[in-house]
């Protein structure tokens, strides 16, 4: 990847970024072992610092913890994909992900632009490098999050540019007469179509969109009558993500 | 977004051979007294951070009890092919402390950027409560080998709780140049504390 990206290995192991670059940076380090490697010995250095500012916490605290861990269960081991507090956590990376999309429809509404690709092998290496573009973009931001019961979705996407890319696993089969649709909501709550899409026989999808998003304070994925809605059907909302 | 790496550390099946690690483990299975031993062998670094960040000592207890709270609930989640557990629960630490002061940054001086920018913090005044263990009089000596600036962008960023765009701020020096100084002052103590990464 480029220097720069690579350069902001000493501030995310010191956590010195903001959410926005967190996500740039992790969604990088699945493809770079380097980094990764590199993070986790500099995040041991980061950890040594805390021994300069030891201090014996007030020893009421301890009976405290201790109270408040005796009600609480720790949740179960993560067997597969489980979604974290906030964002969904990945078993396995956007790339590979991508690798198993096979079959692709993403079919623009509105002032989208239409991206349909019918070689699935030259469509995976040209929607990795869309991808790779995208992050390197300044303002690139990635986030993951839960799609229905068991799907998961990461979008990675740029504002400056105008750009998304959304690739989901394991979202549920729908019926011949329903659709995927994909939305932008603004910070007012008003939701603008981005598109229809659906999965292939094994969940897998994705979507590549350009468009303004100037203004778009979340994603919204919400399950339609085929042919899609003009708002999203209520109590239909698979997933929202911010961004 | 967390992420998950396939494991390129210590295989899952192997026993684990951190002993923070293995009180972990207990706790995973809801042994409240090995997360007590491990309450008792990290609580002063973890609040001593949290404080140093905070400032606040009641504030900082508060979010001493929800770091550890967390850890408890995420104590069968940890995966120790990607971390030790004290880089770990230290990330997870500084991450709230930050997030404390965010949030009452936000209430405060929301309209104001320069003014919470410039906001006099010491950062590295220390604490007469601060207990110097021998490790940390070892990290002491090791932090006089980083150059004077590149102590000053990786303390302002850990003990300051300053992301590295706001370190760049308050320097006045270069994005660039900032994230150069952390990696490098990062680098310069991990050689010379000789930390193992396993």
């Amino acid at each position: 990847m480029t220097p720069e990206v690579h350069a902001l290995a000493g501030p995310y192991a010191l956590d010195a970024v903001d959410d926005n670059e967190r996500q740039v940076f992790e969604e990088h380090l699945k493809g770079c072992e380097d980094c990764s490697n590199e993070v986790r010995g500099l995040r041991d250095a980061a950890a040594e610092l805390s021994n300069l500012s030891a201090v014996a916490p007030p020893p009421q605290l301890r009976a405290d913890v201790l109270a408040t861990i005796a009600r609480v269960r720790p949740l179960p081991p993560v067997v597969d994909n489980v979604v974290a507090l906030h964002r969904a956590r990945f078993s396995r990376s956007v790339w590979q992900v991508m690798a198993a999309a096979c079959a692709i429809i993403a079919i623009a509404v509105g002032a989208w632009g239409v991206q349909q690709h019918r070689d699935a092998t030259r469509q995976v290496s040209a929607q990795a490098s869309a991808v790779d573009q995208l992050l390197s973009s300044a303002d690139a931001g990635a986030i993951s999050g839960p799609v229905g019961s068991n799907g998961q979705a990461t979008l990675v996407y740029s504002k400056s540019q105008g750009k998304l890319i959304l690739v989901a696993h394991n979202l549920p089969k729908l019926a011949s007469n329903k659709t995927y649709q994909l939305w932008m909501l603004s910070g007012d709550s008003t939701a603008t179509s981005a598109g229809l899409f659906a999965a292939d026989a094994n969940g897998n999808a994705e979507v590549s969109a350009s468009g303004d998003l100037s203004g778009v304070s979340r994603m919204g994925i919400s399950i339609e009558p085929a042919g899609g809605s003009k708002t999203p059907t209520p109590g239909q909302i698979q997933a929202t993500m911010a961004i | 977004m967390r992420l998950v790496k396939p494991s390129l550390g210590a295989a899952p099946d192997e026993p684990d051979t951190d002993p923070l690690g293995q009180l972990l483990a207990a706790a995973a299975r809801g042994d409240e007294r090995a997360f007590a031993e491990l309450y008792d062998q990290t609580s002063a670094r973890v609040y001593g951070l949290v404080l140093r960040v905070v400032r606040d000592a009641a504030q900082s207890a508060e979010v001493t009890q929800d770091v550890f709270l967390d850890v408890w609930r995420q104590s069968a989640r940890f995966d120790r092919s990607r971390s030790a557990v004290m880089p770990w629960l230290l990330m997870i630490a500084h991450r709230r402390a930050v997030d404390r002061v965010r949030s009452a940054q936000s209430s405060l001086v929301r309209d104001d950027r320069y003014a919470e920018l410039n906001v006099e913090r010491p950062y590295d005044s220390v604490s007469e409560q601060v207990e110097i263990s021998i490790e940390g009089q070892r990290v002491r000596k090791v932090l006089h080998d980083l150059t004077e600036a590149q102590r000053e962008a990786v303390s302002l960023a850990y003990f300051g709780g300053y992301t590295h765009s706001e370190v760049a701020e308050l320097l006045h020096i270069p994005l660039g140049t900032v994230k150069t100084r952390i990696r490098d002052g990062l680098i310069r103590l991990r050689d010379a504390l000789g930390v193992v990464t396993s």
